[in-house]
């Protein structure tokens, strides 16, 4: 008995009108045939690009690419980095969330503007802004120096770099989660014996999870992808973006994309990695607690 | 175990919750009594809940708890066990873990308490279930479970059997009743629904935009409402606005006898309890001291208790059992006798009444 039978046999209840099984049309109406040709439009101007350069390569030219020990050192250097800043945006970005969602205070939304703010700074701006604060005469970058930390063509410049555009990930996916949680549950948590610190482990942070997680992820893929702000504090030593910018100048498109594609590779394997991570089974439990 | 000064106490507590203000407010729960606030939505029930249990901060006043000043502690130091309107339970712990989280936190042993409770209340069973598997009943009993597994000093319910049921929140009223008689501490339950109000209180507090209107002993309280605010939250049906002199109170086409309490003269405001009314059959009784003749307008076979609407000009409501109808053959035109016993009556000045 198929599917179809099994719904016309089965009894009906009364007041319900006679038995009618419409086949379900793909789309069902023509609102819903434009939003899908619109919508599948933009989605083939972001894969077909991508499905382009990877056409470009042969199999020679990325398995060159890759033993490449330029391409090789700034391809773990963008891993490396992007990890390292993600750690610190969820460090820093929690408490800020937790803040700006659980307060209401004066000048709260001059401070989430202030959240956002690298959202809108080009990122060149961002970087000769950071230059002027990081570089060896900066505020931060001249006493630096003096302990032997500089940021200026290191490792740590290209993190406070990344860490300037996408820190508002961070912070912003946490406080939409925190937002969600209701109040009384750390209420009840906290006539219950709590302290705050408590409470905030072991209901806000388990409840949250999924936004934090989210924002680290999002960090991470925003940091691995950056160029503007990276390139003026940090040209050297090269992340794969700016490794590829200069196979780009130095040997051209075919040896560029090559490159390209390897990074494309690495980037796309971990960020499905680590969404997987954040959004399927670590949370399952929670998802199951909300569903 | 308490001891018989572990009672509550509260003195001229003010707080603030945005624009509203709460209080000046004075209240004492001795120990082993159950004060039920009542109040309609946003009269600051829930806000002084939150400033007893240090959740909310107090501008002034003070609040002690058995012998002990409580009002700079903050909430994790107090040991009051709190019951929210809809559980708050921890979403992502099991009932078990829920019931277990105060004892934890607080570092007590808690696992003979919590097994204790779980059979109390009738939810072992319940124990490794999610709290998203529950009903609403067995929610609010989790939650009373997780409230009294830190043996608080003082047990605080806000509204835990309003989001229920009928059936399930008159059985909850019940079980409620009997776990608070068990408790040797102080307990507040603040409702809006006067049957859980007078199911539940040993004491009665009404509260109005964030002061106390009155308070006492329920049944005092229930049968001598301070204002109209009061009277309406008890139950007590409005009648209008007469003008009171020598003893007698006129309202529209109506002459009342004023209660004995009632002195004075000038513009008033009438309140009466529609199921204290008494009504016969005109043509069955000749005369009945007191009595008003008139008709019957109306009759609403309302449940479980009919309403009678009266021909009179300001119209009397009347609450009868269904019985009574029968009997006595009431029915639309029926000419009765309408008397309307002096307690029953309360009379307050307009002035007052207002406020």
């Amino acid at each position: 008995m198929s599917w179809v039978s099994q719904i016309l046999a089965r009894p009906r209840t009364p007041g319900q009108g006679p038995a009618r099984v419409r086949a379900r049309r793909w789309p069902s109406s023509s609102f819903d045939a434009v939003t899908w040709l619109l919508g599948g439009l933009l989605l083939a101007f972001i894969v077909l690009p991508l499905i382009r350069l990877a056409a470009t390569s042969s199999i020679s030219n990325l398995h060159q690419a890759a033993a490449s020990a330029q391409v090789r050192d700034a391809t773990l250097l963008s891993l490396q980095a992007a990890a390292i800043t993600a750690g610190i945006a969820t460090l820093f970005g929690v408490p800020l969330a937790y803040l700006l969602a659980r307060h209401s205070f004066r000048g709260r939304g001059v401070i989430q503007a202030l959240v956002d703010l690298p959202l809108v700074v080009p990122h060149t701006v961002a970087g000769i802004a950071l230059l002027f604060l990081l570089g060896r005469t900066g505020w931060i970058g001249g006493p630096a120096g003096h302990i032997g930390v500089s940021f200026y063509g290191s490792q740590w410049g290209i993190v406070a770099a990344m860490l300037f555009v996408s820190c508002p990930f961070a912070v912003n996916s946490a406080r939409v989660a925190f937002e969600a949680i209701d109040p009384r549950l750390e209420q009840a948590a906290r006539s219950l014996g709590a302290t705050p610190w408590h409470a905030f482990r072991r209901i806000t942070v388990p409840l949250g999870l999924r936004g934090i997680l989210t924002g680290a992820v999002l960090v991470y893929a925003r940091s691995i992808s950056e160029f503007g702000a990276v390139v003026i504090i940090a040209y050297y030593p090269a992340t794969a973006p700016v490794e590829i910018y200069n196979l780009f100048l130095q040997s051209g498109l075919t040896q560029s994309a090559a490159a390209a594609v390897v990074l494309l590779i690495v980037v796309l394997a971990t960020f499905l990695v680590l969404r997987t991570l954040a959004t399927g089974r670590l949370l399952a439990r929670i998802d199951r607690a909300y569903s | 175990m308490p001891t018989p000064d572990s009672s509550l106490g509260v003195r001229e507590l003010t707080a603030r919750a945005g624009s509203f203000v709460l209080g000046p407010l004075t209240l004492e729960v001795p120990a082993n009594r159950v004060l039920v606030i009542l109040g309609p939505s946003g009269s600051g029930k829930t806000t002084l809940l939150n400033v007893i249990a240090g959740l909310r901060s107090s501008l002034a006043g003070r609040v002690d708890l058995a012998g002990q000043d409580i009002t700079g502690l903050p909430p994790e130091s107090r040991r009051i066990g709190m019951v929210f309107q809809d559980g708050a339970l921890f979403p992502h712990l099991t009932v078990r873990e829920n019931i277990l989280f105060g004892p934890r936190a607080a570092r007590l042993p808690g696992t003979t308490t919590a097994e204790g409770l779980l059979g109390q209340l009738g939810i072992t069973r319940l124990a490794d279930r999610a709290p998203r598997t529950l009903s609403g009943g067995e929610r609010q009993r989790v939650a009373l479970a997780r409230a009294l597994a830190i043996q608080p000093r003082l047990l605080l319910l806000d509204e835990p059997l309003s989001a229920l049921d009928q059936p399930t929140r008159e059985e909850m009223r019940g079980q409620l009743r009997q776990l608070l008689a068990e408790q040797c501490i102080p307990a507040i339950h603040v409702t809006h629904n006067r049957d859980e109000a007078f199911t539940l209180a040993d004491d009665l507090a009404i509260i109005a935009a964030g002061t106390i209107r009155q308070v006492g002993n329920a049944r005092e309280v229930a049968a001598q409402p301070a204002d109209s605010v009061a009277a309406k939250l008890l139950g007590w049906t409005e009648l209008g606005t007469g003008v009171q002199e020598h003893g007698r109170v006129r309202i529209g086409d109506l002459t009342l006898t004023a209660p004995e309490t009632s002195t004075g003269s000038g513009s008033v405001e009438v309140y009466y309890r529609s199921e204290d009314v008494i009504l016969h059959r005109a043509d069955r009784r000749l005369s009945l001291p007191g009595g008003l003749i008139t008709s019957i307008q109306q009759v609403d076979m309302t449940v479980p208790l009919a309403r009678i609407r009266l021909a009179t000009t300001p119209a009397i409501s009347v609450l009868t059992l269904h019985r009574e109808i029968r009997t006595e053959n009431l029915e639309p035109g029926s000419e009765v006798i309408a008397t309307m016993p002096p307690p029953s009556i309360r009379i307050f000045p307009s002035e007052f009444a207002q406020t």
